[in-house]
Order: structure tokens, then sequence, then C-alpha cells
């Protein structure tokens, strides 16, 4: 009983925990302007993080090593530290976004900021780092995160013409208005977006912080192949709402109540609670995560004492790393960016930093000296190769793309 | 330089048949350091070794040998090129070495150790006075 009760939980919290303000503005601005003609891309992009996370969170219970600790050691100091700063540099910008997405979401509840928001964020969620249990931190914000499932409600509640829906996903071409390759540069940023790199760091190194062993692979596997899908789905249904609402006004998607305007049309103002309070939660279990994951990279590639399990004193070099990293980006937002405009690039900065992860994963999950017998099968190398040339075509891809668009425009 | 261009001897004897030596590149550079408590100590950021003079040839019959683990600066020369000299070398010596596989544990407490003074000074100036720093999150 007591197991089942955990493995729900699991899964609840990966469906939660899965949507993060990358997910949110990509899906709604895709939405508003493609319809549902990208979904193939959210389908693809939920499989390769299912197959990926595995990966990662089965190193993790087996060997008890985490990603970066890996990456360093096969790739050695230079080519590690150039991995490293990319990844490093992306996250931060992912964490950047999320505290911005803190402050927005707060503004919409409060109706005053942004900017006066971005104190409360950063200690808010320092302070959660400081002091909170890891399972406390994750069961918390991933439960109240459900919250987003308003979006699939208000989309039943709007009564949309669903054969239209059906048309747009299946048959994406007739979709395609004005400059086709803005099509392909936001395929590449809700490709970015679905997979970001952090959940794979965030991932391994939770597993050794809640110090899985081989035990766990079953626990593991329900939360990635069952949460994650669902957690999907509702991205699916954030940019149906967009779809249904926002393409045929014409209107397009600059800031986060554009975002929750199809919700407060078809449910008022119950509605829109429950999707500020699931949109706070999901940034700020996102935030949690990308603060947690610059300091796991940072420690696991110097080989410093980290961990939540620990006090803060007995890894202080972990701490100090994330205190610097949230003051970082509390600075970044200071000047006044757009903190939508700061989630849309890091998604697809994201996508051009997915190899620098992924690869190493596939290498050491291959290795019998960490792996013993649970190396991967055939089944799982396969898909794993196919996603690897999936995403170092993306990869490849999103910067020119970004430059010939003008970002999509 | 001139270089061997076939193997100089049996290949049993690059085999390693009683198991006892292993590839310091591969097996103990980059390589995790723990301490009996399992605490991360540092990675392996370079070794010293003895018994081999730099741009001479190495005498198989006294083959050199690593003295020591270098933690800390000691990567920047790996990374960036360059010497670092002998006095910014942060140790720990070889006999501390118990055990190595897929990580090196290391027979003393990451604490008593010099090499690691820089994770103190951190926790002891920094980390250690915000309130709360010495309590296990809850």
């Amino acid at each position: 009983m007591k197991k089942i009760f955990a493995v729900a939980l699991g899964i609840l919290t990966a469906i939660g925990g899965f949507v993060d303000i990358g997910d949110l503005v990509t899906n709604a601005v895709v939405g508003s302007r493609f319809g549902m003609s990208l979904t193939w891309v959210v389908l693809l992009g939920i499989v390769g993080i299912c197959v990926y996370a595995d990966m990662s969170g089965r190193v993790a219970a087996v060997s008890g090593r985490a990603t970066f600790e890996i990456i360093r050691e096969r790739l050695g100091p230079r080519a590690g530290l150039a991995n490293l700063t990319a990844s490093f540099l992306i996250n931060l910008l992912t964490l950047t976004a999320e505290i911005g997405g803190i402050a927005l979401a707060l503004q919409l509840a409060a109706g005053v900021g942004p900017g006066m928001w971005i104190p409360v964020a950063l200690f808010g969620v320092w302070i959660v780092v400081w002091r909170t249990k890891f399972s406390i931190m994750e069961n918390v914000t991933g439960l109240v995160g459900l919250c987003l499932i308003v979006f699939a409600v208000a989309l039943f509640l709007l009564n949309p013409d669903w054969g239209t829906l059906g048309t747009q996903a299946s048959q994406p071409w007739t979709q395609i208005t004005g400059n086709p390759l803005s099509y392909w540069y936001f395929a590449v940023a809700l490709f970015g977006a679905a997979m970001t790199p952090y959940e794979v760091f965030f991932f391994s190194s939770g597993g050794v912080e809640e110090g899985w062993t081989r035990k766990d692979l079953g626990t593991e596997r329900a939360n990635v192949f069952i949460g994650f899908p669902l957690g999907g789905m509702l991205s699916l249904a954030i940019a149906a709402c967009a779809a249904v609402v926002l393409l045929p006004k014409a209107i397009e998607v600059t800031s986060l109540s554009q975002i929750v305007l199809p919700v407060a049309q078809a449910g008022g103002k119950l509605a829109l609670a429950f999707v500020i309070v699931g949109i706070l939660a999901a940034t700020f279990g996102a935030a949690l995560e990308t603060t947690l994951s610059s300091g796991y990279t940072l420690a696991q590639f110097f080989g410093w004492s980290w961990g939540k399990f620990r006090k803060p004193a007995q890894a202080a070099r972990f701490h100090l790393s994330m205190i610097i990293c949230l003051l970082i980006g509390g600075g970044i937002l200071a000047t006044g960016v757009d903190p939508v405009a700061v989630t849309e690039v890091s998604v697809v900065f994201s996508a051009v930093a997915l190899p620098l992860t992924y690869f190493p994963i596939l290498v050491v999950a291959n290795d019998p000296e960490y792996m013993g017998d649970e190396v991967n099968g055939r089944m799982r190398n396969g898909l794993a190769v196919f996603f690897l040339a999936v995403i170092m075509v993306a990869a490849l891809a999103a910067i020119p793309l970004m430059i010939i668009t003008g970002m999509g425009s | 330089m001139k270089r061997a261009t076939r193997p100089q001897r049996p290949l049993e004897w690059y085999r390693d048949p009683d198991g006892r030596g292993f590839d310091a590149r591969l097996e103990l550079l980059d390589r995790q350091m723990l301490d009996p408590d399992d605490v991360p100590i540092s990675t392996v950021d370079d070794v010293e070794l003895a018994g081999v003079e730099i741009g001479s040839a190495v005498d198989h019959d006294q083959p050199p040998t690593v003295v020591a683990l270098l933690v800390g600066a000691a990567v920047l020369p790996r990374i960036f090129g360059g010497h670092m000299p002998r006095s910014r070398w942060d140790r720990i010596e070889w006999r501390h070495v118990l055990r190595a596989d897929s990580v090196i544990h290391i027979n003393t407490a990451a604490d008593d150790m010099d090499a690691t003074w820089l994770e103190r000074w951190i926790r002891d100036r920094v980390i250690a006075p915000i309130p709360g720093g010495r309590h296990a999150p809850e």
C-alpha cells in the first residue's frame, strides 16, 4: 500500500512538475500562431525526454553517480569545461526566466509589479533551497502545480471544434502562413522547451539526493513513462487553449495575461485563480530545480561536496554558488528586461545545448563498469541514437533559424 | 622525437596479467575522491609523479610512481596549458588512497586534510554564519 502511494505521489509530482515557464510561453505562442500544427514536436519531445531522463535516472540509481561527474570523467578537463560553461550559462538563463515567471505570476495575482516581486521571488527560492528537505520541496511544488490541469478543463469548457484541432494537428502543412522558416524556428524552440537540459541534470542529481538504488528503478520508470507524458498533455492543452481563443482573433502572445486569457474566458475568476496558483507553483518549482541544477553542475564538475541532504555548512561551495547564481539572475531581471523575452531566448539556446548533456549520458549508460548488467539494451540504444540525431539537427539549426527569422517574427 | 610504430613488447606485457597496474589517465585523472564517510573531497585534478624527468625516456624496469594526487588550481594547466608553481599545489599523498574503483576512496576525513582548505574557508567565513547554515534541511 505504502509502495503504491509512493509511486502515485511520484507520478503526480512528475505531472505537476513537468511544465515550466518555457513550456507555458512557447506552447501559448505556438498555439496562437500555428494552432495545433506543432503537436508532433511536443510528442517527439516527450518521447525524447522520457528516453533520456530514464537513462540518467538509471545511471544515478545503479552507479550512484550524477551526470556532471561522469561528463568530466569521460570528456577530460578541457572539453568538460567547455561543456560545463555552455550548460551552466544556459541553465542560468533558464533560472532567470523562471524567477521572472514567478514575478509575473505574482503580478497577475496582485495587480502590481513585476519589478517589486523579483526580490521576493529570489528570497523565496533561496530560503527553500537553504532550509527545506528535498522530498518536501518536490512534492509540494509538484502537487500544487497540478492546478495547471485547469488548462485542460478550460479547453473542454470552451467547447472547441475538435475536428479543426485534429486537422491542424494531423495536417500541419495547412497551418503554415507567411515565412515557413518561422514554423521551423518555433518547432526547434518547442523541442528545446520540452527537452530542457536542466531536467536531466536535475533528475539524475535528484536520484542521488533521494538515495535511489536498483530497487527504486520501478518507481523511477513509473515517474518517467507515466508522469512525463501526462505532464506533456498539459503542454498540449495550453497550446490548444491558445489555438481556440487567441488564433482566430490574431492575438499575439507577449505576456502572461494573454496565456491565461483563454482560461479566464472559459472558467471565470475561479479558473483564473487556479491557473495563477498553478503557474506560480510551476515556475517556483522550476526555479528551485534550475537553482539546484546550477549548484549540482559546478559541484559535480569540481568534485565539491553537494546535496540538500547535507547541512549547508557541509556543502559550503555548493550553497555559495547557488546564492551567487540567484543574485546574477535577479541582477539580469533588475535591468528591466522582459521575462517573456528571456524565456523565448532560453528555450532556443536550450535546444543548442541539448547534445552536450545527452551524448555523455548515452555513453555512460552503455558502460558496464558503472552499469553492470543494467546497460542499455538494443531497443533503448536504438531510440537514444535516433533522438541524438534529432537533437543534433535541432541544435545545429537553432541559431541560423533564429537569425534568419529574426526570432520568428 | 621518434615514435614507436609497433608494440615494443609482447602483447601480454601490456595486458597486465596480474592486474596490478592501471591506466592513470583513464582511471585516476578526473575521478571523484570520497572520504570514509562518502563525503566528496574533490576531483583528481592532476597527479604528481616521481622517478621520471620531463623529456627523458621512461625506464621500464623502474617505472615512475604516483606520489600524490593534486587538487584545486592544479587543474588549470591541464585546461589552459602553462605551469603551476609547486608552492601552489594542494596535495593528497598517495598513502591516503585506500581503493580505486569508479571513485577513489581516501582513508582520511575530508575536514582533516590541508588540501580542502577552500571549502572550510567558505564554510567558516560565509555559509555557517548565515542563520540555519549549521542545521539540516527540514
